[in-house]
């Protein structure tokens, strides 16, 4: 299953910008973050097709997830 | 989108009357095709509540001041430090140890003294949030806390005010604008906050305290969200309203990302 995934803000830091990546089926967005070793308390919104989606949300085929980190800071 | 028609006649009904003296001041605006009098009219009768006195909201005080608006409420219950300084240009050194609002307030006065200033020394709660929106009629947030920032934008929409929010961290900040109780071009209600976070984070977000902030860019995404406010009042443009502007001023990189409305995303505060 393939899936396109953006990342914002320090979440890009020794990553990328938006990279279309395989995972099994019925991975999840928790998985995803897994595999990029991004800290599931550092992630504010998650979108999937512009949607806010849970870490526990089941990817499907063609799915465009984005990652943001919580910018917490005023 | 019909928005905010409300501000064609000011708040209060009336259009105000520019004297001699700020049509001088506001030329500069006034010249502007898509501004002019009538918009200048406009910002003069406008009452914008500024959540936080700190990083973000110092441009964005500093330039709804200096752009006219009429009356500014000033919201923040803590005291200048020096810490502050690197960043919060709305105060200054000789101001270290007052309360921000009233540090503020003197910048305010210095700036324009046609801007009438009211300030809230007090930490916004469920109890005290609701009258102070309603007496307002947009809100600009640019707390340092995600608690504090799901009361506002619950508040705000309980409230149908217009809702102005950044977020920043390290070299990054987020922007958007949220209406939520009113309905895009094709009759579709528009995202609110909890299209974006739909509850608050478990774990308490990182601080600019704790992982350092670059102190221009709060003046960024102050700037860009005053922009956002003067443009609400003024009817100018399109606001942020289903986009969530991601700025990266460690690679310079301005990103938009469209959202939705989500309709299993819980409308207020859940209790």
């Amino acid at each position: 299953m393939w899936i396109t995934v953006k990342l914002f803000a320090n979440f890009r830091e020794n990553r990328f910008k938006e990279a279309r990546r395989q995972y099994p089926p019925g991975a999840t967005i928790a998985d995803v973050a897994a595999d990029l070793e991004i800290d599931p308390g550092l992630i504010g919104m998650i979108f999937i097709h512009g949607r806010a989606a849970e870490l526990d949300r089941v990817l499907s085929e063609g799915d465009v997830l984005a990652l943001f980190p919580l910018l917490g800071g005023g | 989108m019909g928005l905010l028609s409300r501000f064609s006649q000011g708040s209060s009904g009336e259009l105000a009357l520019l004297s001699n003296v700020e049509l001088q001041r506001y030329s500069r605006h006034i010249l502007l095709r898509d501004v002019g009098g009538p918009g200048q009219n406009k910002l003069k009768a406008a009452r914008v509540l500024c959540v936080g006195a700190g990083g973000l909201g110092s441009p964005v005080i500093e330039y709804l001041a200096a752009a006219g608006v009429g009356t500014l409420g000033l919201v923040d219950d803590d005291t200048v430090s020096l810490s502050n300084l690197q960043r919060q240009v709305v105060h200054s050194t000789a101001n270290v140890g007052k309360l921000k609002v009233e540090s503020a307030r003197e910048r305010v006065a210095a700036i324009n003294p046609h801007v009438n200033v009211e300030l809230h020394p007090l930490r916004l709660n469920a109890q005290n949030v609701g009258e102070l929106v309603k007496a307002y009629d947009i809100v600009v947030d640019g707390t340092d806390n995600f608690p504090t920032r799901f009361l506002v934008a619950d508040t705000a929409y309980a409230c149908c005010k217009p809702l102005v929010t950044a977020g920043v961290l390290e070299f990054y900040g987020s922007l958007t604008t949220l209406l939520p109780y009113e309905t895009d071009a094709g009759g579709q209600l528009n995202p609110s906050w909890r299209c974006l976070m739909p509850r608050e984070p478990e774990t308490a977000a990182l601080t600019c305290s704790e992982v350092g902030i670059l102190g221009s860019v709060v003046g960024v995404l102050g700037t860009l969200a005053a922009c956002e406010v003067l443009k609400l009042i003024t009817a100018v443009g399109q606001p942020l309203i289903g986009r969530l502007l991601m700025v990266d001023i460690r690679d310079m990189g301005f990103d938009i990302v469209d959202y939705y409305r989500n309709p299993a995303s819980p409308t207020f505060r859940q209790t």
